[in-house]
């Protein structure tokens, strides 16, 4: 056993980095990548197989899926990367208060607030917001952040109540630090990079979700290419044409897979432990 | 240890109340009036006049008490569960509790068998990542689980039915609870929900084996074997929180799953009731759900305690860490 | 993340349920959806190879839902209970759309406004009860205070008893079609003294009783030994609920069910190489829609309204939004086979440039961002679609937006349809009501000022003159020319936009002898004539 020295196994976090770039460069140049008009109808050429003419193909309404697919990112990762922060955000701070002041009445309020939106059926929410406050993707995010955020808390505070046990916490405790600087010095760096694993992760899930919910008015709404609601309307021609789905399926999995490398490599710089080959 | 018990069934009483206020307020926010969608278009041709339509729409208002006041019908449907009546579907007609009885089987069994493939799968390939770090093994299956983690659930679904249902022919496609007909569903829905177990595990492991090596660095000769089986009992208590809040998801039924296998579970109930906004079914949905939530997490303390046995002697707060 | 994950699994199933057709939501909340699908497919009890010698016992029927409950006056649970053979009533109407006697024996209109109908004496319910003329008039009545949807077929008609099985009809307007009123699935007849809550104490006349039932997911039929008609020779019916319309599909393909209703058009590749199953689609008598909010400024102009159905290219949208499985049709009534000739009138065809020279004409000018400007206000059309149509909603807009008008789709729940009807803030919508029944009833529901389906508030002197005519003539011939009249006037005031029939595609096994293909295929799976053989 050997320990790799100064072994932040940096290969991740640039693959991921690369990844994401070309990803960028291609869904931001979408007016001037995409060889075609995103939502122009062609019913003479629907549901083409991958072509030379049309590299992935074209959808029911013989529209390129390129194009769809590199102007319908531009929509799908602003709003899955807000709606990812903003869950985040809430879920982080709920996480460590709770877990900061771990058996106080703020506690146990926040916690059961938890339980109830884990057990709560979501579509219930999503109906009420499209009914309350209308259709659209915004709206859509509000409902999705909601919830979501809920899994961040949880995490967040377990790892925050594992590391209360530690040295480093408890030495922190008795040099008189703030709690909002041993929130910020101690717990955040700890609780970041699992929560930031997950996020990654998640993410692929959360673009998904975005079109799950449009037979509610919830999420782009047509002619506007998401990739989401690629997949979902796609779905419906899935054994006649299922390249429909490759375009959208393939930049989501890459997306996902450039954020889940720099998710671990970060956590890589931001792990307190030094790591260990076996 | 009877004092935690009781604050343990304060709070899940405490966490229902919640979850029926919140459903009870928010359901009847939500657009479209169970009444008149039970009573759907008047006959399959248009009517003229709709006079009576809205005479039956009033009467049957009255007859469910949708007519009075929120805050009466919540009182009226706390007061009737504290007598354990769930109350009655507004479209079947039929009580809540029997039916949601009646589907809670095949969600349950659906559930603890995907639940059992997908800590399988986690902790075999999570530790196979963990112990291959950064090499072609923990590569090939980041992106195998990155892949899973980003397809729709009705791809792999679909997949697995032509396949073995109309290609091999051994599968049935049905409507019947059977454990006939349980494997691939849980098969589908377990490999699905793999994904992040495997993640979590994988980095959970990682950070043992970092600690471990920081406690024994003065220690010579530290054996492979003991730092991993050390590591991986470790890395387990952490992960028992994902795979509890994984089968919460789980028990609230899995929506594609159960419609694509067209197993008879509470997912697609519930949605319909949703869709319908069946109020009686809903609320007694909610609660449902909630109380296997509260019931998971008390058992989740339970493994907690057996699995890190140091949570006996600190008490309360070790308890409280599996959150 | 589990949550999340079970919010994308839901959605998912949903936006997929949705697309099945749109028929699919058990709220039936559109008419177009409250035509339940239910299929029928045989198959040995398990596909197992030993079953292959000896002769199948069971016909599995599959449908994208079934009854939730066994009383026949709950919405839709009688419509159920006659496709898979349980229930019946006086009359049925056969494929040919002709009425014929059912439980009933003869039909004859006395005069203008009474009708004498006989029963047969031979009928019992499944208890031994007879079918007598109190037993009827009972059920009747039944339906009629319990079932909202009965009441239109039932409340302009007075049953009275003249002998046991003699009834007299009289009606509240002269030349009712009674024997077509009691054809309904609304008005089946049912022992009205017994309970319907379980399938032990149910009281049906059907040729199969109800001995299994699960509350959409199955049903299970066996003979009725007393039938007093032909009595069906498979001895077992299934009925399942498969709501996932790939599902089904993969059923029919997979050779257990021998009727699977309601089969996605897209899917109809999958079964072209198939041997084993064919596919029915028989079109269904309804029109797929667009329905204009009247009230709103842009669209109180006729000339807007006509182009927008001038610039509704109807071939693009048969093959964009129905896999070119249906047929345009330019007016409402074209869906009924009695009205062909309605098929193409007014809207002869597509025509971009009509379409733009109304709107020249109506002051909507094209600027250069291609939409149509009056007084600085843009030409805009929000197209409000559920379930199945929004692939129907975005072919419009393409269409619309091609002519210069600012389409959008607005795409979700049927409830948002509704709210926004109840709050008057909408401009267009789809819906397809059926075109068959008798003219007056199915067109003053749709045209009259206060029709149940006249939802954009078209109020037309013309068209209520036309109707008030149709509601006093008596000769069948006259009826048909003013239905169509008020067809081609409804046509060129557009306040709705006919496009096409909705297509109605059922997949029937190879080894299923004697299925009938019928344009009301949700009610009329099951008769007596089915023989299975063993592939």
């Amino acid at each position: 056993m050997k320990r790799r020295l100064n072994s932040k196994n940096p290969a991740s976090l640039i693959i991921g980095l690369v990844v994401l770039a070309i990803l960028a460069i291609a869904i931001l140049g979408a007016p001037l990548l995409a060889p075609y008009d995103p939502v122009a109808q062609n019913a003479a050429e629907r549901l083409e197989k991958p072509s030379e003419k049309h590299w992935l193909g074209t959808d029911r309404f013989g529209r390129d899926i390129l194009s769809r697919t590199l102007h319908g990112g531009q929509t799908t990762l602003l709003s899955s990367l807000l709606a990812l922060c903003a869950a985040l955000a809430i879920g982080l701070l709920v996480g460590m208060a709770a877990g900061m002041f771990h058996g106080s009445a703020l506690d146990h309020i926040l916690m059961r607030i938890i339980d109830v939106l884990l057990a709560f059926p979501f579509m219930v929410f999503a109906m009420v917001i499209a009914g309350l406050f209308g259709t659209g993707l915004v709206h859509l995010l509000l409902a999705v952040v909601s919830v979501w955020w809920v899994s961040f808390a949880r995490l967040t505070r377990s790892v925050v109540l594992h590391a209360k046990n530690e040295t480093s916490y408890a030495a922190a405790k008795v040099l008189g630090a703030s709690n909002l600087a041993i929130m910020r010095k101690e717990l955040l760096p700890k609780a970041i990079s699992p929560v930031l694993i997950l996020a990654t992760f998640e993410l692929g899930t959360l673009i998904l979700s975005i079109a799950a919910l449009s037979f509610l008015g919830l999420g782009a709404q047509p002619p506007a290419p998401e990739w989401g609601s690629m997949l979902a309307d796609g779905r419906a021609h899935f054994f006649q044409a299922p390249h429909i789905l490759i375009g959208p399926a393939a930049f989501i999995v890459a997306t996902v897979l450039a954020f889940n490398l720099i998710g671990e490599g970060l956590r890589d710089r931001l792990d307190p432990y030094e790591k260990l080959e076996l | 240890m009877h004092t935690v018990l009781l604050r343990k069934l304060l709070e899940a009483l405490l966490t229902l109340f919640f979850a029926t206020l919140i459903i009870f307020a928010l359901i009847r926010l939500a657009p479209g009036d169970p009444v008149r969608l039970m009573l759907g278009h008047p006959g399959e041709i248009a009517a003229q006049g709709t006079s009576a339509y809205d005479e039956k729409v009033a009467e049957l208002r009255a007859e469910l008490g949708l007519d009075r006041n929120i805050a009466v019908q919540y009182v009226t449907w706390l007061g009737r569960l504290a007598q354990g009546d769930l109350g009655t579907s507004i479209f079947t007609g039929k009580q809540v509790g029997s039916e949601i009885a009646a589907r809670l089987p095949a969600t349950v069994t659906l559930s603890l068998s995907a639940l059992l493939v997908q800590i399988a799968l986690g902790l075999i390939f999570g530790m196979v990542a963990a112990l291959r770090s950064g090499k072609l093994a923990d590569q090939l299956i980041r992106v195998a689980c990155v892949a899973l983690a980003s397809t729709p659930a009705f791809v792999v679904g679909l997949v697995a039915l032509a396949l073995f249902a109309v290609k091999y022919g051994v599968y049935e496609i049905s409507s019947d609870f059977s454990a006939a007909r349980l494997w691939l569903p849980a098969l589908t829905l377990g490999v699905l929900g793999a994904p992040q177990l495997v993640r979590i595990m994988r980095a959970n492991l990682l950070t043992e084996f970092g600690k471990i090596y920081v406690s024994s660095a003065q220690s010579r000769g530290l054996d492979r074997k003991r730092v991993v089986r050390h590591a991986a009992r470790n890395a387990l208590i952490p992960l028992v929180t994902m795979v509890a809040l994984s089968f919460a998801g789980l028990i609230g039924g899995a929506v594609v799953i159960e419609s694509i296998f067209s197993w008879p579970g509470i997912g697609k109930y519930a949605l319909d009731s949703i869709l319908v906004k069946d109020y009686p079914v809903i609320q007694g949905y909610a609660l449902v759900a909630v109380l296997m939530v509260v019931l998971i997490h008390f058992l989740v303390d339970v493994v907690y305690s057996a699995l890190d046995p140091r949570i006996h002697h600190k008490g309360e707060a070790g308890r409280e860490e599996k959150a | 993340m589990r949550k999340l994950w079970s919010v994308v699994l839901l959605g998912l199933s949903l936006a997929v349920a949705g697309c099945s057709g749109g028929n699919s939501n058990t709220g039936n909340g559109s008419p177009a959806s409250s035509s339940p699908a239910g299929s029928a497919t045989q198959s040995e009890a398990s596909p197992s190879p030993q079953a292959s010698g000896a002769e199948p016992q069971e016909l599995v029927v599959i449908g994208q839902e079934i009854n939730a409950s066994l009383d026949p006056v709950k919405p839709l649970t009688s419509s159920y209970l006659r496709n898979i053979g349980a229930g019946e009533a006086l009359f049925k109407v056969n494929a040919g759309g002709e009425v014929e006697p059912s439980l009933a024996e003869s039909a004859t209109e006395v005069d203008p406004t009474t009708w004498e109908i006989k029963l047969r004496p031979e009928v019992r319910f499944w208890s031994g009860k007879a079918v007598n003329a109190d037993a009827v008039i009972a059920s009747l009545e039944r339906s009629k205070s319990l079932d909202l949807q009965a009441q239109p077929f039932l409340n302009d008609l007075t049953i009275t008893k003249l002998d046991d099985y003699t009834l007299q009809v009289r009606t509240n307007r002269e030349h009712l079609p009674v024997p077509l009123n009691l054809s309904y699935y609304q008005t089946i007849i049912h022992n009205d003294e017994a309970s319907h809550e379980d399938v032990a104490t149910m009281d049906l006349t059907g040729m199969y009783k109800v001995t299994e039932f699960a509350p959409k997911q199955k049903m299970v039929l066996a003979i009725n030994e007393d039938y007093w008609g032909r009595k069906p020779t498979i001895p077992t019916v299934v009925f399942e609920e498969i709501s996932d319309e790939q599902t089904r599909v993969l059923s029919a393909l997979s050779g257990r069910s021998h009727v699977t209703l309601n089969v996605p058009v897209s899917s109809l590749t999958q079964f072209k190489d198939n041997k084993e199953v064919y596919l029915s689609a028989a079109p269904a008598a309804s029109t797929q829609t667009i329905y204009l909010n009247l009230s709103q400024p842009q669209l109180q102009d006729v000339r807007v309204r006509q182009a927008l159905s001038w610039g509704a290219d109807r071939d693009e949208l048969v093959i964009l939004a129905a896999e070119g499985q249906s047929t345009p049709v330019t007016t409402w009534l074209g869906s009924n086979p009695a009205y062909a000739a309605a098929k193409n009138a007014v809207y002869s065809q597509f025509d971009a440039d009509k379409a733009a020279g109304l709107l020249d004409e109506a002051g909507w000018l094209k600027e250069s961002d291609g939409i149509r400007y009056k007084d600085g206000k843009p030409l805009t059309v929000r197209l409000m679609t559920w379930g199945g149509d929004k692939a129907l909603g975005e072919a419009l807009q393409s269409q619309w937006t091609r002519i210069g008008v600012k389409a959008e789709v607005q795409h979700g729940d049927y409830s948002l349809i509704e709210t926004a009807r109840e709050s008057g803030d909408w401009d267009a919508s789809i819906e397809a009501w059926s075109t068959f029944g008798e003219e007056y009833a199915v067109l003053s529901g749709q045209y009259s000022s206060d029709g149940g389906a006249n939802y954009g508030g078209y109020k037309d002197e013309e068209t209520s003159r036309l109707l008030e005519e149709l509601k006093k003539a008596g000769d069948p011939q006259s009826r048909h020319d003013l239905a169509l009249q008020i067809n081609e006037r409804v046509a060129q005031q557009a306040p709705v936009i006919s496009l096409f029939p909705r297509p109605q595609v059922t997949a029937v096994s190879g080894s299923l002898q004697g299925f009938e293909e019928h344009f009301r295929q949700f009610e009329n799976v099951v008769n007596a004539n089915l023989t299975l053989t063993a592939q």
